[in-house]
């Protein structure tokens, strides 16, 4: 076909803008040759203040008798009482402000025989304290179960080996634990022990009339004790259904303690479950820099589709983030929860819950798992947690709704 | 047993962090290897370092900057004698250089320039760090080099493999299969090299007659194409524009209606100016793969070099596979089908695309 002046024209424009293009390209590998930011070092920005008086950050006070303590310690690392007293004060500071930091140092003073097998009895206790916390619930069962062999009158020994083995349902083993504190305990102590093993074998009423008795009666006892009773009447009460029952419960024991994360926790959820989000928050508002408080904070914001949301999320993946890069899956239930609620992620949301029954059985994680299941359209996939409460014959109105619906033939998501 | 904890937590006076979450102890050690030179830099959160020095003076719960910044030789030291970096075995001398202070989720941390030589360009590096642990056994460090991540839990020694010898030819291997299993590319080529075997000639339509016409005109095509988007992977990849993944993908997949409605239409007859134009999208869309790298400035152009090399070769192999096909059968019914049927079906399943990839 014979070329034109038109074509010619057009030609020499196609060839500008060809050439152009092959400049900019050459001009665009030039800036990434020299300008480019580097990446594999981009970091947080940092800055130098120029006032002195400026706080950087907030440290804990240092405590005279702690840091004498620890000199001694120092000078004579056999001391085993000393180690313990330490850690156990370092544990209970991590039980009042929920931050780990308080449970590496604690375990950081028991280095010296943290890895030993056969540790001194002493040791025993703090150790499987800590391995609890951080959900090794294997090593913590194997030192609380030679604990109670070697001291069988120690009543707190038999006590957490009764809460791992209820948490990691081995509901035999816990049973035992409750009845060996039987005359090292009050009535109270042991019947708080022994209500969820009974209210997970279907037998939640009987145990809530017997324990709702005996808090009753104890009504001047220990604070802590009469904490644990209410918030455990407050899952019976939620089991039977009985939410309102179970959220006075749960405002008797933050009246007890207003640090308590457990019970502010399960408050929330029964809050979240009955269909009040705002209330919640509410329950949650300033405590945020607790993990399980924020996540719940950040599903209650998010089901309210309110401003306050998007910072709480943002904060929620950080921290899912940075416990990732340390390898950390401590968290896997709010992990698993946040998924489902405010990602919609059903299919994520499985994996963890099935990755978390893999290390805890509680109620709550069969109930995330049944929801997931329900959310993910996979009931084959809740196999494991239909077949748990079918051994245990549990009876939970939540929990029987989701299973209910996973076994229908044409599941709904 | 409880009264006796209760006793002790009202002994203890402590500051509280209302802002800040409760994390375990972790430090950020951030380094990039240039050759025989090592650089980066060392994040360690405030209160851990007052843990281990006592930077608190007046112990009023309150670590101003003046305190800090008085401590830095004190901290500088600390880490020397606790941070320990080598090359395939060799020691790479540390040095040190000035502190400031950065905020991660859980408050201030203080960030030191980490800077070392090593005798000779290192194919391996040898990580020995050593803070904290015996203060914190639940402390970690996040030792980051070249997009791996290694997590130090103990003292132990750790090697991490630099990957000098990631070759070119990786990187060209991943630009041909990004390519090839970029559906959405390859339609918005091929809708534009369709009819160029079916040309205007005056007013009527009519089947080519010279092949060499024809590879002209899609030589012109691939070439505005290649050009714009290598542009736009270059752009995006360093960083200098960056757009949100979800435009991105939409504008590419409205990019490929608009290359097959302009087949059915004949609004422009200049495809390499389509090509041209819509061709830039297409570069943010095949960047995000080597922004996920996180490559530092030198690697990256070695990797952009071959990836971009990569997605021509992969482009190259389809035209070539398909002019020859089209020049072929161009006067049959049969591309008659192909260029109005496929360009219609391209559009209905680019507009598919458009929808699900607005409201993902």
């Amino acid at each position: 076909m014979p070329r034109t002046h038109g074509d010619s024209r057009r030609d020499r424009r196609k060839l500008a803008v060809l050439a152009t293009g092959a400049l900019g390209l050459a001009a665009a590998l030039t800036a990434a040759a020299i300008a480019a930011p580097d990446r594999a070092i981009a970091a947080p920005p940092t800055h130098r203040p120029g006032d002195p008086s400026q706080v950087i950050a907030r440290v804990p006070r240092r405590d005279p008798a702690e840091a004498a303590a620890r000199r001694t310690l120092a000078a004579a690392p056999d001391r085993v009482e000393l180690a313990v007293e330490l850690a156990k004060e370092d544990i209970a500071r991590y039980r009042a402000l929920s931050d780990p930091r308080y449970l590496g140092r604690a375990q950081a003073t028991l280095a010296r025989w943290w890895t030993l097998a056969e540790p001194p009895p002493e040791i025993l206790l703090a150790r499987a304290t800590i391995e609890q916390a951080v959900h090794q619930f294997a090593a913590a069962r194997a030192d609380l179960d030679r604990l109670v062999r070697l001291r069988p009158g120690d009543p707190q020994g038999h006590l957490t080996r009764a809460v791992v083995a209820t948490v990691t349902g081995d509901y035999a083993a816990a049973r035992d634990s409750c009845q060996a504190i039987a005359a090292l305990a009050s009535p109270l102590v042991v019947a708080t022990c022994e209500a969820p093993l009974e209210a997970i074998a279907g037998r939640a009423d009987a145990a809530y009339a017997r324990l709702s008795r005996l808090a009753a009666a104890a009504r001047t006892g220990d604070a802590g004790v009469r904490g644990w009773a209410l918030t455990t009447l407050a899952e019976l009460a939620w089991m039977r259904g009985d939410t309102d029952a179970a959220m006075g419960h749960l405002a008797g024991t933050l009246a007890l303690d207003d640090g308590d994360v457990y019970a502010r926790d399960l408050y929330a959820d029964i809050l979240l479950a009955t269909g009040r989000p705002g209330d919640a928050s509410r329950l949650l508002a300033g405590r945020e820099q607790i993990d399980a408080h924020l996540v719940r904070r950040a599903i209650a914001e998010h089901a309210m589709r309110g401003p306050g949301a998007a910072p709480l999320i943002t904060e929620m993946r950080a921290r899912i983030a940075a416990a990732a890069e340390r390898g950390d899956r401590v968290h896997l239930r709010e992990e698993a929860r946040f998924a489902l609620a405010v990602d919609g992620d059903a299919a994520r949301a499985l994996g963890l819950a099935r990755d978390n029954w893999a290390v805890q059985r509680e109620l709550a994680d069969a109930r995330l798992y049944a929801e997931a299941a329900l959310a993910a359209n996979a009931p084959a996939a809740a196999e494991p947690v239909i077949a748990w409460a079918r051994a245990t014959g549990v009876r939970d109105a939540t929990l029987d709704r989701s299973l209910a619906r996973l076994a229908r033939p044409e599941v709904v998501r | 047993m409880r009264a006796a904890q209760l006793a002790v937590l009202a002994a203890v006076a402590l500051a509280a962090a209302p802002a800040w979450a409760h994390k375990p102890s972790d430090a950020q050690l951030r380094l990039a290897v240039d050759g025989a030179a090592i650089s980066g830099r060392l994040d360690v959160a405030v209160r851990d370092l007052d843990a281990a020095l006592g930077l608190d003076g007046d112990g009023d719960g309150d670590v101003t900057w003046a305190e800090l910044s008085r401590s830095a030789p004190q901290i500088a030291d600390y880490v020397e004698r606790r941070l320990t970096l080598g090359g395939d075995g060799a020691p790479c001398p540390l040095h040190l250089g000035p502190g400031a202070v950065t905020e991660l989720s859980d408050g201030a941390y203080w960030a030191i320039a980490v800077s070392a030589r090593c005798p000779r360009p290192p194919r391996s590096l040898d990580i020995e760090y050593r803070l904290l642990f015996d203060l914190d056994a639940m402390h970690r460090g996040l030792v980051r080099v070249a997009g791996t991540t290694a997590i130090v839990g103990d003292g132990a020694p750790v090697t991490l493999l630099l990957d000098r010898s990631t070759p070119i030819a990786a990187f060209v291997r991943d630009g041909i299969w990004h390519i090839w299993i970029g559906l959405d590319h390859i339609l918005f080529l091929t809708c534009l090299i369709l009819p160029a075997v079916f040309q205007r000639r005056t007013r009527r339509w009519a089947a080519a007659d010279s092949l060499g016409d024809v590879c002209r005109e899609v030589f012109e095509i691939v070439t505005a194409f290649t050009l714009a988007h290598s542009i736009t992977l270059v752009i995006s990849a360093i960083g200098l524009i960056a757009l949100p993944s979800r435009i991105v993908e939409t504008a590419i997949a409205l990019s490929v209606v608009a290359a097959a409605l302009n087949n059915l239409l004949r609004t422009i007859d200049a495809r390499w100016a389509v090509a041209c134009a819509l061709g830039l999208l297409h570069g943010f869309g095949f960047s995000s793969v080597l922004i996920d790298l996180g490559l530092p400035s030198r690697e990256l152009v070695y990797a952009l070099l071959g990836f971009n090399l990569g997605v021509e070769l992969g482009q190259a192999a389809i035209v070539v596979a398909l002019v020859p096909v089209l020049y072929a059968i161009r006067a049959t019914r049969g591309y008659q089908v192909l260029l109005w049927g496929g360009s219609a079906g391209v559009a209905l399943l680019a507009s598919v695309w458009t929808c699900q990839r607005w409201l993902a």
